[in-house]
């Protein structure tokens, strides 16, 4: 009897060893993770400001950040370089250019998502003619002229209006920060309410 | 010593242990006997005995003394355990004399440090994680990401280097970074032994600085049907929880299950409440053991399902916000209380199957075979859009076998040779629209060990060594979705040499010198970007060129600096007791070369603005520390228990402290027996003072703004810095009391009475928010 029970319990064994080892080789591939379509990743942001006056005065002043989370440093690649006294336009490129072979349009996503976006604004102190002051970071209620609005009649910032001064001023600076906030954006929220998705300074100077 | 053999010789004896039910102590002097036989002998003053030559597979003894009832067991001769038995004062009232079991010590660690947390530990706060629970013995604190996620740290260590063993198997989750906790159902554990010293060669070269072992249900022979519910209620965070366990063993067949529910809303500090800090938890586990003459078998699963809040607040999407959050007193996101758990979050669910059969073949000779297998399924939420697709899912699947052979005494030797076979899958499932922060990996480990142990006369000589080949498969995607892949093998060795004196019946010195070399793991080679709050670059994810870090290439391995951590500690504890007074001393010193370890790097320009980073790094480093208990009885009913723990640690390689290493701390709890009064058969009181102090040894501080203005410049040979001051040094008091009523056991457990604020220097959310405040805890438990 204890034989008989002893040769069963070595089957039952090297049964259960065969059995495993069964499931763990079936297990084995090399396969690498799906390739994945980044949402929400910006590499690229080029201001384009176009004189009302003379569509061929168009000013673009371009930030990349061509690794998106690498480490590798944003370049501000341009100054913004402004005709004293003129109005301009200021439209906006936003792109995700990770994969070279397939660029997307973020400002596009934007514009879908236009309730819950809007683009804040600072600069030097009086640099601008209209809007006066420096911009409504510090307040959002302060004065800048946005082209558009959103379903709610909130102010979105894809497109804006600018006057130079008469004076030619350099070295000043040009901030923009593009805030996330979804559920929660009326006409008071401010530059601090919601995420940031871009926030980019530039060198201001008008001529 | 009275003992005469009855049976032929065997290689060792029968052994147990006599203790008062009532308090504990030991019962000295007690003549221990198997009826109907001339086999006898008498219990030491530490009530221990020892029937020498007398090794039947079951036992019937007879133990017998003025002052307690005389008392009959029969238990099964349990594998490596040795029994504790229960004697009842004479006085008292007519209860069943329960018999618990209590672990030996694992063969190959007979000379480590050890500490061990009972059930009774374990059941009076049973939603606590396993690091909080064990974070109560010296030596043992814990690293966490907020109030749900905490991982051990083992002197100084945690993570990869210390391994958690639940029911014999390497518990196989996402063991990477600070914000993944082990997954372990505390209600399922019947006790959990930490080793303190270099385990590697036994468990395996992620044993490098400790082990902690879960234990499952024992699933003893001859017991009749037991059961046990317990509910509790805690008031910091309204949380409820609901456990249960039911069992019985007979001559050849034994069984368990046990299950637990826990729920918890947002925790509250002193001043404000912890925005999505809940959890909700659900577990369960099963067990059977079949014996048939010299075999055993037992068969155990378990389940785990939880869902883990992370503070709001910690996720500070705009940079400026980082640099906000960290200088505000409170947190930046402050919800009313809640008992849903939102994003931030994790949701993991853990299975493990087990199966083990001992063959006991001949006297002191053993074959013991397990396999277990586990699934690890995790998803992280964090908060972003869409915030309802994980932003990481992985599934993990681990095979695991071990054959061990313990051979029969040969030549005053006692040993163990074992075979391991390890297989991990790690896959990313798709969809959740970012680029994976883990790649996919295969690791297939073999392994092969031999443990000797050599008694002579008081001296007991212990060593081992262990070969493990390891080889890992890795595919990856590089943001702009290219492949890459890595392929990498390395053979490790692994020795360790113990000795235990016997100084005398109360005293005994142990020290034990082991070595553990470790494979990096996959997080640490190929972590790659934003996680909460930070960026991480794994060992292979940057390159340094002259100072300056770039993250473009993924290097291999081969072409890499990167080598393996080799770890050397050496462990010596002393013992002593006299009538009143205990004593335990546990020193070690740890050298670790290549040490791998996460630091902040500096904040990087990103087009949200400036982001804080952190690289993976390694270095050559130094732990040095002490851990003292020292238990005082000032009389029969009351007594103290000091501790303290020390540690010193460095980088020595460059010179520079570490980051996150654990301050001093220390603690008194003072006991009080009250015994029986009015309706409770027993009480006891407990009071714990403890202090953490500030950790001195901290590197400095380099604030974010300094580092966005430019005024202080970092590269990658800059010394280590760290964003915030580490918080000063806190007083905490805790207090309990806990009772019995017949078969109804319960506990009043208060936390932080004083509700003092303070912050942690080793939660990871330190630069966030304040820890939470006063927590009182209400749990009752009928057995029948």
């Amino acid at each position: 009897m204890k034989t008989f029970n002893q040769i069963l319990n070595f089957r039952l064994i090297a049964l259960l060893f065969v059995a495993v080892f069964a499931a763990s080789c079936s297990n084995d591939d090399d396969a690498a993770p799906e390739e994945e379509n980044e949402v929400e990743v910006i590499t690229s942001v080029s201001l384009i400001f176009t004189n009302n006056a003379d569509a061929t005065d168009v000013v673009t002043a371009t930030a990349v950040d061509p690794d998106g989370e690498g480490i590798q440093e944003l370049q501000v690649n341009d100054e913004i370089t402004l005709t004293a006294d003129a109005t301009y336009t200021l439209t906006m490129a936003i792109l995700n250019a990770l994969d070279p072979a397939d660029v997307e349009d973020i400002g596009e996503e934007i514009l879908e998502e236009d309730d819950e976006h809007q683009f804040f604004f600072s600069f030097t102190t009086d640099v601008f003619a209209d809007p006066a002051g420096n911009g409504n970071f510090d307040d959002a209620a302060d004065a800048i002229n946005y082209n558009d609005t959103d379903d709610n009649g909130n102010p979105v910032g894809l497109s804006t209006s600018w006057t130079t001064n008469a004076a030619a001023s350099t070295g000043g600076s040009f901030r923009v920060r593009l805030q996330h906030q979804p559920d929660i954006k009326t006409a008071d929220t401010g530059v601090n309410d919601g995420d940031t998705d871009f926030d980019l300074t530039f060198v201001l100077n008008v001529q | 010593m009275p003992v005469q053999g009855q049976q032929q010789s065997c290689s060792c004896c029968t052994e147990g242990k006599v203790l008062d039910k009532a308090t504990n102590a030991p019962v000295a002097f007690a003549t221990v006997n198997v009826p109907n036989t001339n086999v006898y002998t008498q219990t030491k003053e530490d009530g221990s005995f020892v029937l020498t030559d007398y090794c039947p597979d079951r036992v019937s003894i007879s133990i017998n003394v003025l002052g307690y009832k005389e008392a009959n067991f029969t238990t099964t001769r349990q594998d490596g355990e040795i029994p504790t038995y229960y004697l009842e004062e004479t006085v008292a009232s007519l209860d069943e004399v329960t018999v618990k079991v209590e672990a030996a010590k694992e063969k190959g660690t007979e000379t480590i440090a050890q500490s061990r947390l009972s059930k009774d530990d374990i059941l009076s706060n049973s939603t606590q994680s396993l690091a909080v629970s064990l974070s109560k013995l010296e030596g043992v604190t814990f690293a966490s990401t907020g109030t749900n996620v905490q991982l051990p740290i083992i002197h100084g260590l945690s993570g990869n280097r210390i391994l958690v063993l639940n029911n014999d198997i390497k518990h196989a989750f996402q063991n990477w970074g600070s914000d993944h906790a082990p997954e372990i159902d505390m209600n399922a554990a019947n006790g959990i032994t930490v080793i303190k010293g270099a385990a590697g060669v036994r468990f395996g070269p992620e044993a490098l600085s400790g082990a902690i072992l879960v234990e499952p249900n024992p699933l003893a022979l001859y017991n009749p049907f037991y059961g046990r519910v317990g509910a509790g209620y805690q008031t910091n965070g309204r949380g409820y929880n609901a456990n249960a366990e039911i069992g019985a063993g007979g001559e050849h067949f034994s069984y368990f299950a046990n299950g637990s529910y826990a729920r918890i809303g947002d925790r509250k500090a002193p001043d404000y409440n912890l925005s999505n800090t809940g959890k909700e938890e659900t577990a369960f586990s099963l067990g059977a053991r079949y014996n048939i003459d010299a075999w055993d078998f037992k068969v155990y699963y378990s389940y785990i399902d939880q869902n883990l809040g992370l503070l709001r607040s910690s996720v500070t999407r705009s940079p400026d916000l980082f640099i906000n959050s960290i200088n505000a007193d409170e947190p930046i996101i402050i919800n009313p209380f809640t008992y849903d758990v939102k994003e931030p979050n994790q949701t993991t669910e853990h299975q493990l199957a087990k199966v083990g059969i001992d063959w006991r073949y001949s006297n002191g000779g053993k074959l013991h075979f397990h396999a277990g297998i586990q699934q690890n399924r995790r998803n992280e939420f964090d908060v972003r859009r869409p915030e309802e697709i994980p932003i990481i899912i992985l599934d993990l699947v681990t095979y695991e076998y071990q054959l061990e052979w313990e051979h029969p005494d040969w030549k005053g030797f006692d040993g163990v040779i074992g075979v391991q076979y390890f297989n991990q899958n790690n896959d990313n499932n798709p969809g959740t629209l970012t680029t994976p922060f883990i790649p996919n990996y295969n690791t297939e480990r073999v392994s092969v060990f031999v443990i000797e142990t050599l008694e002579v006369g008081d001296d007991t000589f212990e060593a081992g060594v262990r070969f493990d080949r390891e080889t890992n498969d890795v595919r990856g995607r590089e943001t702009d979705q290219d492949i890459f892949r890595d392929n990498y093998t390395f053979t490790n060795f692994t020795a360790s040499l113990g000795y235990l004196w016997n100084i005398s019946d109360n005293s005994s010195l142990s020290t034990n010198v082991g070595s553990a070399f470790r494979t990096p793991n996959v997080a640490e080679l190929f972590s790659f970007g934003q996680q909460g709050y930070r960026s991480t670059f794994g060992l292979l994810r940057f390159s340094d060129d002259n100072g300056t870090l770039s993250t473009s290439e993924v290097v291999l391995l081969e072409d890499s600096d990167v080598d393996l951590e080799r770890g050397y500690k050496l462990t010596t504890e002393y013992r002593t007791n006299s009538e009143n007074n205990s004593h335990l001393l546990t020193g070690y010193v740890n050298y670790i070369d290549n040490f791998v370890y996460e630091r902040p790097i500096g904040v990087f320009g990103s087009i949200r603005g400036p982001q804080p980073a952190f690289i993976i790094d390694q270095a050559e480093a130094l732990f040095i520390g002490l851990d003292y208990t020292w238990k005082h009885n000032f009389s029969e009913r009351l007594s103290s228990t000091y501790g303290l723990s020390y540690l010193w640690s460095r980088n020595i390689g460059d010179d520079q402290p570490l980051i996150e290493q654990p301050p001093i701390s220390t603690n008194l709890e003072l006991q009080w027996e009250q015994g029986g009064f009015w309706i409770f058969d027993d009480s006891t009181w407990g009071l714990r003072p403890s202090y953490t102090f500030e950790q001195f040894q901290a590197p400095r501080t380099v604030t974010p703004e300094s580092l966005v203005e430019g005024t202080v410049e970092i590269d990658t040979d800059s010394e280590i810095f760290d964003f915030i001051d580490a918080p000063e040094g806190y007083f905490l008091l805790d207090m309990q009391w806990s009772f019995q009523v017949k078969n109804l056991g319960g506990s009043i457990t208060a936390q932080n009475v004083l509700n003092n604020s303070y912050r942690n220097y080793l939660n990871e959310f330190r630069y966030f928010a304040d820890e939470p405040g006063i927590n009182i805890l209400f749990s009752l438990n009928y057995s029948f």
